[in-house]
This record gives C-alpha cells, sequence and structure tokens, in this order.
C-alpha cells in the first residue's frame, strides 16, 4: 500500500533521506523510530508530497505521489506532531470543513460527533471553539478528521505526543482497530511502548538512513530500547 | 465538477465564517458603510446644490439677455451670455475636475473666453486636503480593507499549520484560491452592492434636464463594472502576494507599498511626468499666444492692413468706389469677417491645448497596466461625466452657441443697418430669436467609446493579477 523505493531527500547537498526501502502492507503498522533529525519526517513529508524527492520514488496505492499527487492523496490520511485547526471555529465545525473537502461531499452531522467520541473527545467540547482547546485536545480533532476519510493509508508524524495516558491509550486502540480494517498505517515515533504495543514491525533510522527493520513479535520491549539506544548512543556520539 | 464546486464553496463558507467572527472585521465594514453613506450624502447635496445654483444662474443671465433693452446688435453681442455648465448627476458619485476647473463662460463678441468660477479656489484648507468622496471610497479605502482582509490569506495558514493539514487531504491551491476570492469578494460585495442599488435608487430622484436616465443607468451600470474589475484586480494581487510571500509580514509590507504607489505615488508622479514630456502652457503664455496671433487680423481696427485689404475687396466686389454705396452694411460684413478670422486662431490654439491635454492623460493611462488607478481615475470621471472631456464638449458647444449668437447680430447688422447710420438699434425681438443654450450630456455610448482604452487597460490588469494569483497558488508549499 505505501512504498517507498531508493526514495532519496536532500536539502542544498545535505542528505536528509538515503535511498529508503521500505513496503507497509495493508493491515500492517510500521512505526519508525530515531532521533530527531534521522528522516522520519521527510519520509512523511515525501509520502504527503510536500517536499519532492531528489531520487527513487514513493508511491501509495501503486500511485508515484509525486506524478499525481492529488490522486495519492485520495488514498492517505494524515496526522501530525500538532493537529492545527481554525481557533475561531469548534471543533465539530473543524472537523465539517476538512471532511468535506477531503470527501467532496458532507457527512451527517451526528457521523461526525460519533467520530470525535471515538477519537476520545467529550461531546460538549465538540461545539466550543477551538481557540480553547488543549493540545490532546486538537489531536482528538486530528484522529477524527484522519478517520472521517476512511483512507486505506495513515501517515502519523509524533501523532500522540501532548496526549494524556488515557487519550493515547484509546488511540492505540483506535490504531488497532484501523489496522484490523486493513489500513497501512506508518507512524514515526519516540514512544517506544507505542511501537511495541501496536507496531507490526519497526524500523530504527539514523541519518536518514534505515539501519535496521524487525517484526515486533520478534523481540520484548527491553530489547528494543536497548537496540534503540545503541542506535541512538552510537549517532550521538559520532555526531559529537 | 460538482464536487470542485461543493470544495470551493466549502472553503469560502469557512472564510467567511472566520471573518464574521472576527471583530475587526465589522469595525472596518462598520468603518467603511459609514463613510461611503456620508460620502454619498455630502455628494449628493452638493450636485443639487450646484445644479440648482447653475439652473437659476442660467435662467436670470438668459433673462438678462432678453431684457437688455434696445441697442445696436454688436453692443448686444459685446453684452454676451453666461454659459453655466450643466452638472452631471453622477458628480454625486465622482466631482471629477469638477472642482478645479470653471464652470462658468462668458460668450462675449470676438473672444472665446476661458472658464471661470473653480470652486476648489474658494475651498477651506481643510476641503483641500481631501473632500470624502465616494471614489476615494472606492478607488482608495476599499482596496485597503482589501488588503487587510487577505495579507495572511495564505501566509497565515502557512504559519498556522492549517495548510499542511489542507494539502495533506488533497485540496486543490487553485481550489483554496477560488475559495478565498469568492469569500473575500462576498463580503466586499455586500458592502458594497447596497450602495450601488442605493446610488441607482437616488438617481431615479435626480431632476436633471441634462441627460436622459437611460443615459444616467447606463453610465451608472458601467460605472459598477469598471470598479468591479479594479476591485477583482486587487483581491487577485492580494491573494497572489500572500500565497507568493514568505511570512505575512512580508506581504502585508508589499501590499501595503503597493496600495500608496497606486494611491498616492504613481498619480502624482505620472502627472509631473506627463507635464514634462508634453508641457502645457501658462495661462499668460496661451493668451499671448492667442494675442500675437490676433495681430494679423483687424477687430475694431480700421486702420489695419487686413481690414482696409478687406475693403477694397468688399468694394470691388460689389463694382463700388464708396462704402456708402454698398447696398448691405460694411459694419456687418466687416464684424462678421472678423470674427471669422477669430474662429480659425482660436480653433487652433485650443485645439492644441484640449490635444496636449489628451496626449498628457493619454501618458498617465500608460501607468495603469501597473497601477490600475490611473486607468479606472480616468474611466470613473468619463462615466460620471466630470472628467475633461465632457468639460471640453461643453467649451465646444458654448463657444459654436457664441458663434451663432455672433453671426446672428452680425447678419442683423448687414440686413438691416444702412452705411453711415449710427443710430440703428434692434430689439427684444431679435434678442428672442437666440434660443437659450441647451447643452445636453453626450449618450453613454459616447463617453464609453471615449474610455475603451482605459477599460482596456483595467480589464489586462485584472487578468494579469489573476493570472499572478492562480500561477502563486500553484507553487504553493507548506
Amino acid at each position: 500500500m505505501l512504498q517507498a523505493t531508493e526514495l532519496t531527500k536532500a536539502y542544498n547537498g545535505a542528505i536528509a533521506l538515503n535511498k529508503l526501502n521500505l513496503t507497509v502492507n495493508s493491515g500492517e503498522i510500521f512505526c519508525l523510530l530515531g532521533a530527531n533529525g534521522a528522516g522520519k519526517t521527510t519520509t512523511i513529508n515525501l509520502f504527503l508530497n510536500f517536499v519532492s524527492p531528489t531520487g527513487g520514488q514513493a508511491q501509495v496505492n501503486g500511485i508515484d505521489v509525486s506524478k499525481e499527487p492529488l490522486e495519492a492523496k485520495r488514498h492517505i490520511a494524515y496526522i501530525p506532531e500538532t493537529v492545527m485547526l481554525y481557533p475561531s471555529l469548534s471543533g465539530l465545525e473543524n472537523l465539517k470543513f476538512f471532511t468535506t473537502l477531503a470527501l467532496g461531499h458532507k457527512r451527517p452531522e451526528h457521523e461526525l460527533l460519533e467520530l470525535l467520541a471515538q477519537a476520545g473527545l467529550v461531546e460538549d467540547a465538540a461545539f466550543k471553539r477551538v481557540s480553547g482547546y488543549s493540545k490532546g485536545m486538537r489531536q482528538k480533532v486530528g484522529i477524527a478528521i484522519a478517520i472521517a476519510k476512511n483512507a486505506k493509508a495513515l501517515l502519523l508524524d509524533e501523532p500522540t505526543s501532548g496526549l494524556d495516558p488515557q487519550a493515547a491509550n484509546e488511540f492505540s486502540k483506535l490504531l488497532d482497530r484501523l489496522k484490523a480494517e486493513g489500513v497501512a498505517i506508518l507512524m514515526a515515533t519516540h514512544d517506544l511502548f507505542l511501537a511495541k504495543q501496536v507496531g507490526t514491525r519497526v524500523g530504527i533510522m539514523q541519518r536518514g538512513n534505515l539501519v535496521s527493520t524487525m517484526a515486533t513479535d520478534d523481540l520484548g520491549h527491553a530489547d528494543l530500547e536497548r537496540l534503540y539506544l545503541d542506535i541512538a548512543y552510537g549517532y550521538s556520539k559520532e555526531a559529537g | 465538477m460538482n464536487t470542485a464546486a461543493n470544495v470551493i464553496s466549502t472553503i469560502a463558507r469557512k472564510e467567511l465564517l472566520e471573518q464574521l467572527r472576527d471583530a475587526r472585521f465589522w469595525w472596518a465594514g462598520g468603518i467603511i458603510l459609514v463613510l461611503m453613506l456620508t460620502a454619498l450624502l455630502l455628494g449628493w447635496q452638493q450636485m443639487q446644490l450646484v445644479d440648482k445654483e447653475h439652473a437659476e444662474a442660467r435662467a436670470v443671465a438668459y433673462q438678462q439677455w432678453l431684457d437688455q433693452g434696445d441697442k445696436n446688435p454688436h453692443q448686444a453681442a459685446h453684452f454676451g451670455q453666461y454659459a453655466f455648465k450643466p452638472m452631471s448627476p453622477l458628480a454625486f458619485v465622482d466631482p471629477g475636475i469638477d472642482r478645479f476647473v470653471g464652470s462658468t463662460v462668458w460668450m462675449e463678441a470676438h473672444k472665446q473666453n476661458e472658464f471661470n468660477f473653480r470652486p476648489a479656489r474658494d475651498a477651506t484648507s481643510l476641503q483641500r486636503f481631501g473632500e470624502l468622496t465616494m471614489t476615494f471610497v472606492l478607488q482608495t479605502l476599499v482596496p485597503l480593507v482589501i488588503v487587510l482582509l487577505s495579507f495572511s490569506a495564505f501566509t497565515g495558514e502557512r504559519e498556522s499549520g492549517t495548510l499542511r493539514q489542507l494539502l495533506s487531504i488533497g485540496v486543490k491551491p487553485s481550489q483554496l484560491l477560488a475559495g478565498k476570492s469568492l469569500a473575500i469578494a462576498t463580503a466586499i460585495g455586500a458592502l458594497l452592492l447596497p450602495m450601488a442599488l442605493l446610488g441607482f435608487v437616488a438617481l431615479g430622484f435626480a431632476e436633471n434636464q441634462h441627460a436622459g436616465m437611460a443615459n444616467l443607468y447606463k453610465r451608472g451600470a458601467w460605472l459598477v463594472l469598471g470598479y468591479a474589475i479594479y476591485l477583482t484586480g486587487f483581491i487577485a494581487l492580494a491573494l497572489g502576494v500572500s500565497a507568493a510571500s514568505s511570512s505575512s509580514r512580508k506581504a502585508l509590507i508589499m501590499l501595503l507599498a503597493f496600495w500608496v504607489v497606486n494611491g498616492f505615488i504613481a498619480p502624482r508622479a505620472m502627472t509631473d511626468l506627463a507635464r514634462l514630456i508634453c508641457p502645457t502652457p501658462t495661462k499668460v503664455e496661451f493668451q499671448n499666444g492667442i494675442n500675437e496671433a490676433r495681430k494679423a487680423s483687424f477687430g475694431h481696427d480700421e486702420t489695419h492692413p487686413a481690414f482696409v485689404a478687406f475693403r477694397d475687396e468688399v468694394l470691388k466686389q460689389y463694382k463700388v468706389a464708396r462704402i456708402e454705396d454698398l447696398p448691405i452694411s460694411f459694419r456687418g460684413l466687416s464684424l462678421r469677417k472678423g470674427d471669422e478670422n477669430g474662429y480659425r486662431i482660436y480653433d487652433e490654439h485650443y485645439g492644441a491645448l484640449w490635444n496636449t491635454y489628451a496626449r498628457q492623460e493619454r501618458i498617465r493611462a500608460i501607468t495603469g497596466f501597473a497601477f490600475p488607478l490611473a486607468a479606472l481615475r480616468p474611466f470613473s470621471m468619463g462615466l460620471a461625466g466630470t472628467d475633461t472631456f465632457h468639460q471640453n464638449r461643453f467649451a465646444t458647444a458654448a463657444e459654436l452657441y457664441r458663434r451663432q449668437l455672433q453671426t446672428a447680430m452680425s447678419e442683423d447688422l448687414i440686413q438691416h443697418h444702412k452705411n453711415g447710420d449710427n443710430n440703428y438699434v434692434s430689439n427684444r425681438e431679435l434678442w428672442e430669436k437666440i434660443p437659450a443654450l441647451a447643452h445636453q450630456i453626450p449618450e453613454a455610448e459616447t463617453a464609453i467609446a471615449e474610455q475603451s482604452l482605459n477599460l482596456g487597460i483595467l480589464l489586462m490588469w485584472m487578468l494579469t493579477t489573476i493570472g499572478f494569483a492562480v500561477t502563486a497558488a500553484r507553487r504553493l508549499r507548506p
């Protein structure tokens, strides 16, 4: 569903992502781990065609995203690290706006309220202006926007940052459900616990390279943490 | 297609909702509304006042002509008449140059006079600073409101991160542009269209003998079109700059700079440049030129060589030796001849002066490709009937009337005056043969034809800004 082939991005000669080869199939959650600047967000930006690749290609459902960006985006939903909304509109109005744009038609209000409830937003808050929302509440609206689209692929960039533990727990349950529905999910995260808990596979990135990929079933949480720190430590030693 | 329309209207509705929830929008809208109503009211009062004054003065002046008593027709020609420029009812929208050029001319014997009575000369310093007119609001303030509504349209979404969200769900930048344009156009339209409607209704109450209702409504409709083009271009430009800029601050600075140059710097600079390229003579130079040329013709000077030559020619033509033997009045003939000599001189000098003004206007209008006010301002005055073209049309009509009056007086002498009789007088019967000057404001089609270049420039500018906005939006990145 999501496929990167020799995907490369350089900014003024500095390599941000180096020949990434990666496939995320339907019903699979791939977690990208790595320090800041390792290339996780660049990977997601390339899949969204926010930046153009220097080499290689990113495909969604077999569609090259840089050649047919609009067609590709029909199959993707995206939740950024910080979901940004229109402050003078309510959470529900924001959801209605983005959903109508994504689908090209309106969805009934009760469905939208249901989506917000699934994302963990209390109903009262749905009618209040977003200017008074916490980051976690905005994040929940962002999650609702993403699931409203019924996309086949989901791109997540640190989606749980700012969520309280209960909301994070609800979020991981939601991801499990989406996985069961056959959605392909690519998630960049720092949250090793979340990665171990919901991930099908994890990949560890270092300075633009995907250094290691493994199935979560094969390793315990402690293994993952040790592995991750090894690489992160190695990264900081070289960088230092 | 249906989906695209749905997407665009969804974006437009969201933009409007955001605007309506923003107190600044209500403040700006309220202030503009109050200013427009005040400008319309003041403009209407001024137009009515001047029109009434002119109508009264016109009646008095003609009555004076009729009541001047029995006198020699040439004395009556010297007595002359006053012409008062008919007020265009649309002057309440755009008073144009009426405040700066005269509205009254003395139509006397031998001389084509210049217009007098410039209201600006009597204005207080406060008025000189700038009168509040509808055109000032529409040409200068509304574009500022558009700039303030639009400068952060794209940069703001980028800065707050909502642009990422929008582009990630596959919204086309062109749809975003269309939606935002639609929202701003709706907001501005909601503010201005009721004003236009009010103007049209008011126009129905303008009791004006100088222009037909169809003429006025047509002119009004074209004015609305011209301003719509101008303001649409401004919306496209502001959104384009916002899409192309890296920050809201930069977009605002760029747009304000454009607004200042368009509204204040370019018009003055181009006026100076036009004067430099096509200099106009000073009033004294102009009068000296005419006086110099008139020396070649004889006027009342009976020792002038041209006079002597003319007399000899007439005597030869009628095969007589003495003036007393002529079957018709030689005085009448010589006056008519003297006037005819003058017409050529005036046609030449005024023609050259007006050509210079016209060339200056064309030079100024060229700036309109970049700074559209240069094209809109003459278009607006032209359609309102308050520009140089309309002034000159009236001046021409007044001069034609003066010439007919002169010729009629000379003809009366030629036919009825006996040579050598110094006591010949005419009376009211003759004065009444000269109908009062009734000048009609040219039809709307004439004004439109006259302004077609400026309209073309405005259209070109608008299309360029739309092209720029579309290109800038296409390059939009989060």
